[in-house]
């Protein structure tokens, strides 16, 4: 009797062992959390599989997704915004990321969140992990003409810091008044306004600005301007103050 | 003889747990990190209520002269703020001293705002649009002041129409200066509409 008991359970342990070693099968589904998707197109990709991450309803709240298919156990995988290759219209060929429209997204880089977006099925308990979406900024771009003052800032506002912009300087670093181009003044996020202002003059000189959108330094960074890679049009004249 | 190296062994272990209890100066030099917030001279920091560590403006880390000893209580305080700042918050600033403990302290300074008025004239039509920045506001025919976001002390601000309003031409005047240090005749800006 005792015999057949100890047999039983050695049976029945052997049993219970071979079915925790893959006698079920153990799958993986791929977690995606996505926060601050503010725009349309958004596709992930892992595996030969693409994940369409759309925005909520409410944009404060992350989006949660998972890939259609789950992985197998010993499976790798790296999940990274899609790269499409299209031909253009002059024939060559355009590489574009398909981030939200208006938005790039890379892994979090914050603790907690920060987990690895790649890896292998059943290194971790669970496979999740998140990104965060950011709106696009685009520059604002000037040429000066005629500087020769120092002390010449430039406001956008009260929401970023004035800049500085001082004159072109010979090898004796006195001042040319040589045009300066190109020069980037701010950067402004997508869907935002700008107006761009001088807010101290350069000394004994006067300059005004002129550009943006409509034409005396103000505008919005919409489709266009975004099209364009910012606004590029902005003209700083500076003269000497009559005597 | 053993007994007399047991003793001397004894002395010497008494000696060194004494040292490092807060018998020397010590070595760990009390550090932070500035978040954000000083912009202006004015800052002074207190460890225990003394060693008076002035912060310069833009500064973003601090560190008190004066070095302490392994499991020293610390307590960093603000003893002054720059006259710009709303208020200061440290954190991790009263603990015991170790080398973990003194790398972990932080500050960062709220900036006083005020409120922007601005004041319109001569407007009769609709279609005014005047930004300040990223600060949008659509102006209604006949307003006489607009309320725009409030703007930090000593900050800038400078305000141009984006939109001219129908049949109307608005020019700015006295529209970019910096914000002073009173919630009201803080700005002298005028949209003149003609």
């Amino acid at each position: 009797m005792k015999f057949s008991f100890a047999r039983n359970a050695l049976a029945m342990t052997a049993l219970l062992t071979l079915a925790s070693c893959g006698g079920g099968k153990a799958t993986f589904p791929i977690n995606v959390t996505v926060y601050n998707v503010l725009y349309d197109g958004l596709v992930l990709t892992t595996n030969g599989q693409d994940l369409a991450i759309h925005p909520g309803s409410d944009t404060s709240q992350p989006v949660n997704a998972v890939f259609p298919n789950e992985l197998e156990y010993g499976q790798t995988y790296d999940v990274t915004p899609k790269i499409e290759t299209t031909t253009g219209t002059d024939g060559k060929a355009v590489t574009t990321i398909k981030y939200p429209q208006h938005q790039t997204c890379q892994q979090s880089p914050n603790y907690p969140t920060n987990l690895p977006t790649y890896g292998t099925a059943g290194q971790l308990g669970k496979i999740q992990m998140y990104f965060v979406c950011s709106i696009n900024a685009y520059p604002l771009v000037a040429k000066v003409t005629g500087l020769r003052g120092t002390g010449l800032t430039l406001a956008n506002g009260s929401g970023v810091a004035p800049v500085s912009i001082s004159p072109a300087l010979d090898a004796n670093n006195a001042p040319t008044g040589a045009d300066i181009p190109d020069l980037t003044l701010f950067s402004v996020t997508f869907n935002t306004t700008y107006g761009v202002t001088i807010l101290t003059q350069p000394k004994d000189q006067t300059c005004t600005i002129s550009g943006g959108a409509n034409g005396t330094g103000a505008g919005t960074m919409d489709v266009a301007a975004e099209a364009a890679g910012g606004v590029k049009n902005f003209v700083i004249a500076c003269s000497n103050n009559p005597a | 003889m053993k007994s007399s190296i047991l003793r001397a062994g004894v002395a010497l272990a008494c000696a060194l747990g004494l040292a490092a209890c807060g018998g020397g100066d010590g070595d760990l030099l009390l550090q932070g990190t500035i978040y954000q917030g000083v912009t202006k001279e004015g800052l002074i920091l207190t460890n225990n209520g003394g060693d008076d560590l002035a912060v310069p403006a833009g500064a973003s880390s601090f560190q008190f002269s004066r070095a302490v000893s392994t499991d020293d209580e610390f307590n960093i305080e603000v003893k002054q703020k720059p006259s710009n700042v709303k208020e200061c918050t440290i954190a991790n600033g009263k603990a015991r001293a170790n080398y973990y403990t003194i790398a972990q302290i932080s500050i960062t300074c709220e900036i006083k705002t005020h409120p922007f008025v601005i004041k319109i004239a001569g407007l009769t039509s609709n279609g005014l649009v005047v930004v300040n920045g990223t600060d949008r506001r659509e102006v209604p025919a006949n307003a006489t002041t607009l309320e725009m976001s409030p703007v930090y002390e000593d900050g800038a601000y400078g305000v141009t129409v984006l939109t001219q309003p129908t049949g109307q031409t608005c020019t700015v005047q006295n529209g970019t200066a910096t914000m002073g240090t009173t919630d009201t005749n803080n700005n002298n800006v005028v949209v003149n509409c003609a």
